[in-house]
């Protein structure tokens, strides 16, 4: 089962809707934490939503207890949670994208995707990671093509994989199989 | 009774009626045996009844009405601080015992004096609207919204026959969702083109609109097409519209059947083209309307997005209660199906006191001035009415 913190957004259940293809997902909102059933998940996934990860201290803490344990996977906000949790900072970016479709690379032999493949991917981010961003284990292995900006955090060790973009709009092309290969990594 | 002359007896009898654009024409609805006034108390009473229709269904087997704005902002657990109000209910749904089918052509003959004022009052001038407007950018420069709509609202004194309003309006902007509601103390007059719900059995799809351009001698669909498609912004704000209708249907419908059918294609009017498109899904069994009407109201392009902050945030900036606009209006039928649009493009007129409010979208890249302009382009085609 895939537990999926909700940050109240509105794209949240475009993700249960793509992870539903997989596994069984539940989905419950930020203010509504469901101990038992997140204790039970395989996989957790934390959202997308709209501020920043400082406004959401419950998330940190789930993140920490169960780091290493399930498989973590986040999502716009939820990337920049766990890059957050992890030490990272997050700020403003001076070109904001909302709605914005652009192609990222992956720019690294670690990860489980091909190296340099690239990818057209729908993003809505006002912040982004300050770099440069060290963290036991874990690699940037995305970037935006134009701007070079952080797209994806990925942690093979402890299974942890973060998307800057958004694998569930209708502008990433093969959004699909893109999670498939994440859940079955 | 002739159909021609039907319009005029309506009238003159007084008698509270409601006409709602059908496909072929228009549909008139009235001999209302029930009226039920909606509040925070008997909503979800009145969305979980369920009515009996004897053997076969007839077409007046149905409730037809508008929720406002605040109450289908309580009910998804959204509160609205102390606004200025004049106290006009939150929602009226109808029972109608006569159904008559009229063509497009509304034929009505205004046999009453009208009493108008060509005045209107704004209630944000330029100044504090900019206010508003850089102060919402912060807030997308910092994450808390991506897109927000900043309403304004133009306000009249005048009695108006508002079936003559609705018939003029029909020539000249003859728009899919248009309806009308005459009753004791109130009208409603609207040219709406946005339908927000459509159910039939277990089918269901959402039209959004982002994007409105208006017509001159020069654009025909292809170039307005194009226009669209290469500018940036008007892009952006219309995929995340779509992103946000395909999210609120996911929150019904059974996996993977939530599909973008039509994407981002032209639609054509008399006076100007829309940027639309339509997405379709199915609905998961134990659905009910209530919970349909909790996913997908308030319409999300006319709110902004993500729903839930924006809406706290355009709540604590508005003084003054939307009332019906950005609500929606339609029908449910005793069988179950549905068909709901979004308020926008109207005239509230109670007690003799009418107003238009219009919205546009604050994104990272407009601006205060081309917005605020916009949305005066949006009130003219009412404004003009006034006449």
């Amino acid at each position: 089962m895939i537990y999926i913190v909700d940050h109240k957004d509105s794209f949240t259940h475009n993700v249960v809707h793509q992870l539903s293809l997989f596994d069984k997902v539940e989905c419950a909102n930020y203010d509504e934490i469901d101990n038992e059933k997140l204790n039970k998940a395989k996989t957790i996934v934390l959202s997308p939503g709209p501020g920043s990860p400082k406004d959401y201290p419950k998330t940190k803490n789930i993140y920490k207890r169960f780091k290493g344990k399930k498989k973590i996977i986040g999502i716009c906000l939820g990337f920049q949670q766990i890059l957050f949790a992890e030490g990272g900072q997050i700020i403003q970016q001076k070109q904001i994208y909302h709605g914005f479709q652009s192609d990222i690379k992956v720019i690294s032999k670690n990860s489980i995707f091909k190296n340099n493949l690239i990818l057209k991917v729908g993003r809505y981010h006002s912040l982004k990671l300050k770099e440069p961003f060290n963290a036991k284990n874990f690699d940037i292995t995305m970037r935006c093509v134009i701007s070079g900006s952080a797209m994806c955090v990925e942690n093979n060790i402890d299974n942890i994989y973060g998307f800057q973009f958004h694998p569930e709009s209708f502008l990433t092309i093969n959004g699909n199989l893109l999670i498939k290969k994440i859940l079955s990594a | 009774m002739k159909k021609k002359n039907y319009l005029d007896t309506l009238s003159d009898s007084n008698k509270p009626f409601i006409i709602y654009k059908s496909i072929k024409g228009f549909d008139l609805f009235t001999n209302f045996s029930e009226k039920i006034i909606l509040n925070n108390k008997n909503i979800d009473r009145f969305l979980n009844k369920k009515y009996k229709f004897k053997n076969k269904y007839k077409s007046t087997d149905l409730l037809i009405g508008f929720f406002g704005y605040e109450l289908l902002n309580n009910l998804i657990g959204v509160k609205i601080p102390k606004q200025k109000s004049i106290n006009f209910p939150k929602g009226i749904f109808y029972k109608p015992e006569t159904k008559i089918n009229l063509k497009n052509r509304l034929i009505y003959k205004l046999n009453t004096k009208q009493k108008i004022n060509k005045k209107f009052k704004i209630n944000i001038n330029h100044n504090s609207y900019s206010k508003i407007f850089n102060n919402f950018k912060k807030k997308i420069r910092s994450g808390e919204t991506y897109q927000i709509k900043i309403c304004t609202k133009y306000k009249n004194k005048s009695a108006i026959d508002p079936l003559d309003f609705f018939c003029r309006l029909s020539e000249t902007n003859l728009a899919p969702e248009a309806f009308m509601i005459k009753d004791k103390n109130f009208s409603i007059i609207s040219c709406s083109p946005e339908n927000l719900i459509t159910k039939k059995g277990s089918f269901i799809s959402t039209k959004p609109i982002a994007g409105t351009l208006r017509k001159n001698k020069k654009i025909n669909k292809i170039k307005a097409l194009s226009f669209f498609k290469n500018n940036i912004k008007e892009t952006k704000e219309h995929n995340m519209i779509v992103d946000m209708e395909r999210n609120d249907l996911s929150r019904i419908c059974k996996p993977g059947s939530v599909k973008l059918k039509k994407e981002k294609i032209i639609e054509e009017y008399k006076d100007l083209y829309h940027y639309v498109s339509l997405i379709v899904g199915r609905l998961k069994k134990n659905i009910k309307n209530i919970d349909i009407i909790k996913a997908m109201m308030p319409g999300g392009s006319v709110i902004g997005c993500p729903k839930i902050s924006t809406l706290n945030l355009l709540n604590h900036q508005e003084k003054e209660n939307r009332n019906i606009y950005t609500g929606s209006f339609g029908y449910i039928k005793f069988n179950g199906d549905m068909r709901f649009n979004i308020i926008i493009r109207s005239i509230l007129n109670f007690k003799n006191v009418s107003e238009i409010s219009v919205a546009s979208g604050v994104v990272i890249d407009s601006h205060a001035k081309n917005e605020f302009n916009e949305n005066f382009i949006k009130a003219k085609a009412l404004i003009d009415l006034f006449t």
